[in-house]
């Protein structure tokens, strides 16, 4: 579960993919109650329940997998990294800013090309 | 009887084009119409006389009159309005070098005139002949830097030619014309770039002598940031009416005229967010999830404020009860509290490293004791630019010592291009990591700046070059203290520097 390209975890994918999101429990819920949920989603999942291809978490909606509920389970049956888990799940703020980069008032892309145009229109490049 | 009002109009208008240079009030608007109104009596004098002449049947005199009093005062004209858009480098090259009253060393002005046809339309055979006359034109000043920096915009590297172009400001040999050009096209970048503040800077600094354009922008600008100075709607339609593009510019103009001009008395001095300072867990992951969203538009204060946020969270007693509580409960192994909380501290450390980097922040400063994260992220900041700034230094010295290259084959320029590269990086290393990474990595940029600076001065004879590299370590050796260097540096900056426009002594 780590940032895409980057080899690093950094905090927002602590949150992002967080197992406690990915099950949709509570930081408090018992190991059997983990184990019953994750079993329940990978039924739900198998048979293509629309309501169980994504999960809540403060960043936003995110997709949800097999693969990722299955490493979810795994990751809370280490005492560990449950712990870990729970840290972030019981103190990340219910709504956060959105993971992904804001948009802008223009596209940098078009932002360059205005700064050229007007670069051109005075008489100089690029 | 047209000869000599029209040399008298001549030293009148060089005159009025110097006050101007020097002048950034609304005495520049005055000069800059008296420059204008010489011209014309100039042109009108000139063509008065090579009509007289072709009427009494002295045609072939009349061509020389109306190249030498009619060509002159249009000569700058002529370069920015037809040689330059249309890319006739060797038009602009002769107009600037011949009839332009550019001062001395008009050959300098020629070229850079020809860099920026170049620039606009690209050639590789333009741009080879302009290197063989830079590399004809020893030692390097800051013409050659200039021309320079037009062939590398004219091939779209904006970053590096404004680089070079900033540079300038370095050498000690200057051509006020062609810093002109150098300021225009900063400003002109500046603006298409939103950078007024930047633009703004240049202006209260008198970095460059200002042309009519870059004097719209700088109040543009002025107006856009409500500074002090700036000026009213009419002195804005004054400084709009003497640039050249009026089209271009009337929406810059209509944007700055709809600010309303600020109150001095309100205007922010300080710049700072006031920004609330995070207390517990969920108030930290917050504010570094908004920082993350965007790393390079964090700011100093905010990135600040997460730092200490982090570090009370994570040193938090309750915090801490909470996670040697859940240890237990769980059967996590001994000892699993701390190691969340080391494990946390390195994860963070490691985003905040990458946010820094992104947004060449430094680590904060510390009023008090610092935290684990504080401490942490100190220790990475300062440690990978000093590993950066070390290598580069290496590089830098290898140049001295390189036998690949005799002194003879190795181009001037492209000693200054890697000084530049070198400076740029010290400053944004210097910047982010505060007096203290400044302090550390002074005696590298001392011991192969200083080596440079002898070698360039006695077996390159690059003067201007060995000069700025000179200044530049007397400011450094001033800023951290260093007394020997200082001396040092005060013994090499007294020199007197033999430029193409005289010999020059700083003191």
């Amino acid at each position: 579960m780590t940032a895409a390209g980057q080899g690093k975890e950094r905090p927002i994918d602590r949150i992002a993919e967080n197992p406690f999101f990915v099950l949709g429990a509570r930081p408090d819920a018992t190991r059997v109650e983990l184990e019953r949920e994750a079993q329940k989603l990978l039924g739900m999942l198998e048979l293509g329940f629309p309501e169980a291809k994504t999960y809540a978490t403060p960043l936003g909606p995110r997709a949800r997998t097999a693969e990722l509920v299955r490493a979810a389970i795994a990751t809370l049956r280490d005492p560990y990294q449950r712990l870990v888990a729970e840290l972030w799940a019981r103190h990340a703020p219910p709504h956060l800013t959105a993971a992904t980069a804001p948009d802008p008032a223009a596209p940098p892309t078009d932002r360059r090309a205005l700064a050229m145009r007007l670069r051109r229109a005075l008489g100089w490049r690029p | 009887m047209f000869v000599l009002p029209y040399f008298l109009f001549q030293k009148f208008h060089q005159l009025a084009i110097d006050a101007r240079r020097a002048s950034r009030t609304r005495t520049y608007v005055a000069y800059a119409v008296l420059a204008g109104a010489s011209a014309g009596v100039m042109l009108a004098a000139g063509l008065a006389l090579s009509a007289t002449l072709f009427v009494y049947g002295l045609w072939w005199m009349s061509i020389f009159t109306i190249l030498f009093m009619v060509v002159r005062p249009l000569a700058t004209l002529l370069i920015r309005h037809v040689a330059v858009p249309l890319g006739w480098m060797k038009v602009a090259y002769y107009l600037g070098a011949v009839f332009a009253s550019a001062g001395k060393d008009t050959l300098a002005y020629g070229y850079v005139v020809a860099a920026w046809a170049l620039s606009r339309r690209p050639s590789g055979v333009g741009e080879a002949w302009l290197a063989t006359q830079r590399a004809s034109r020893r030692p390097l000043g800051d013409a050659e830097v200039a021309m320079t920096a037009l062939i590398t915009a004219g091939r779209g590297d904006a970053d590096n030619a404004r680089l070079l172009m900033r540079s300038t400001t370095m050498m000690v040999e200057v051509h006020p014309a062609v810093r002109e050009l150098v300021g225009e096209w900063l400003a002109v970048d500046a603006a298409a770039r939103g950078a007024w503040r930047e633009l703004l800077r240049d202006a209260t600094d008198a970095t460059f002598p200002a042309t009519p354009l870059t004097f719209f922008l700088e109040g543009c600008a002025t107006r856009q940031l409500g500074a002090a100075g700036a000026p009213g709607d009419r002195e804005l339609w004054a400084r709009w009416l003497l640039a050249p593009h009026r089209r271009t510019t009337r929406a810059l103009r209509d944007a700055a005229c709809a600010v309303a001009t600020a109150d001095p008395s309100t205007a922010s001095t300080t710049g700072y967010e006031d920004v609330a300072q995070p207390t517990s867990l969920p108030d930290a992951i917050a504010a570094h999830v908004a920082l993350g969203v965007d790393p390079t538009l964090a700011s100093r204060t905010r990135f600040a404020s997460t730092v200490t946020g982090w570090d009370r969270a994570l040193d938090d007693a309750d915090t801490r009860a909470w996670l040697a509580r859940r240890a237990l409960e769980l059967e996590a192994p001994l000892g699993s509290a701390d190691r969340v909380i080391r494990d946390v501290t390195a994860m963070v450390v490691d985003d905040l490293v990458a946010i820094a980097d992104a947004a060449k922040l430094g680590a904060p400063v510390a009023t008090g004791r610092l935290g684990p994260v504080g401490e942490a992220l100190s220790r990475r900041l300062r440690h990978g630019r000093l590993d950066v700034l070390e290598a580069a230094f290496s590089r830098w010295a290898d140049r001295r010592t390189n036998d690949d290259l005799d002194d003879k084959g190795r181009q001037a320029i492209d000693e200054w291009r890697e000084f530049v590269a070198l400076h740029a990086a010290y400053t944004t290393a210097c910047e982010a990591g505060g007096l203290e990474l400044r302090r550390l990595a002074f005696p590298h940029a001392f011991t192969t700046g200083n080596h440079m600076a002898a070698w360039l001065w006695n077996k390159r004879e690059e003067y201007a070059m060995s000069h700025a590299i000179s200044r530049w370590l007397l400011d450094e050796a001033l800023a951290v203290g260093d007394a020997e260097a200082i001396e040092l540096g005060h013994r090499n900056c007294a020199l007197e520097i033999p430029t193409r426009l005289g010999r020059i002594k700083i003191g």
